[in-house]
């Protein structure tokens, strides 16, 4: 299967900045911070580059991701109310 | 420190291949980093591909919603009573 497939795209696309993104962004930039530590450079002030990068790559795999996520979600959501719609006898609310 | 440098000049007059363990030891035959010259190279390697991948991003995203409101409209003219 497809990392998205097309018809993911009838889904409502996640903002820019959703959690996933938001977390694997901060995850990178932490990342870029522990390679400042672990080869003696001042934490915050060096290597920016490495920072902005590592957080850049971070935000869009995330990015990526969440839309895998909310698709898996979307379409296990449809094929349950698919199930509801075809068994009425076992889902009654009476 | 003294012992791995004798330990590499011995390497280096005497084997031709380095032995197995060289990997572990690799801190003492590799130049120690010099962060006061920056690698200009890399540098502008990382700012363009971070600019590269926002690019991507901004434009993969505005693309989504397009693509996203263009089904809406061909579903809502098609199907009114579709969820």
């Amino acid at each position: 299967m497809a990392f998205l497939p097309d018809e993911s795209r009838s889904l409502p696309p996640p903002p820019l900045l959703n959690k996933g993104s938001m977390w694997l962004g901060f995850m990178g930039w932490l990342s870029a911070l522990l390679d400042n530590a672990f080869n003696q450079r001042p934490v915050l002030r060096a290597g920016v580059h490495r920072q902005i990068l590592f957080a850049t790559v971070g935000c869009f795999v995330g990015y990526q991701l969440v839309k895998r996520t909310e698709y898996v979600y979307a379409k296990v959501d449809r094929e349950l109310f698919e199930y509801i719609r075809h068994h009425p006898v076992d889902f009654q609310t009476a | 420190m003294a012992a791995g440098l004798r330990a590499v000049r011995r390497w280096a007059l005497a084997a031709p291949a380095p032995p197995g363990l060289a990997f572990t030891r690799s801190a003492f035959v590799v130049q120690k980093a010099n962060n006061a010259q920056p690698n200009w190279l890399g540098v502008g390697l990382a700012f363009s591909t971070s600019a590269a991948l926002w690019a991507l991003l901004l434009k993969e995203h505005n693309e989504d919603v397009m693509e996203y409101e263009r089904r809406k409209q061909a579903r809502g003219q098609k199907c009114t009573r579709c969820s």
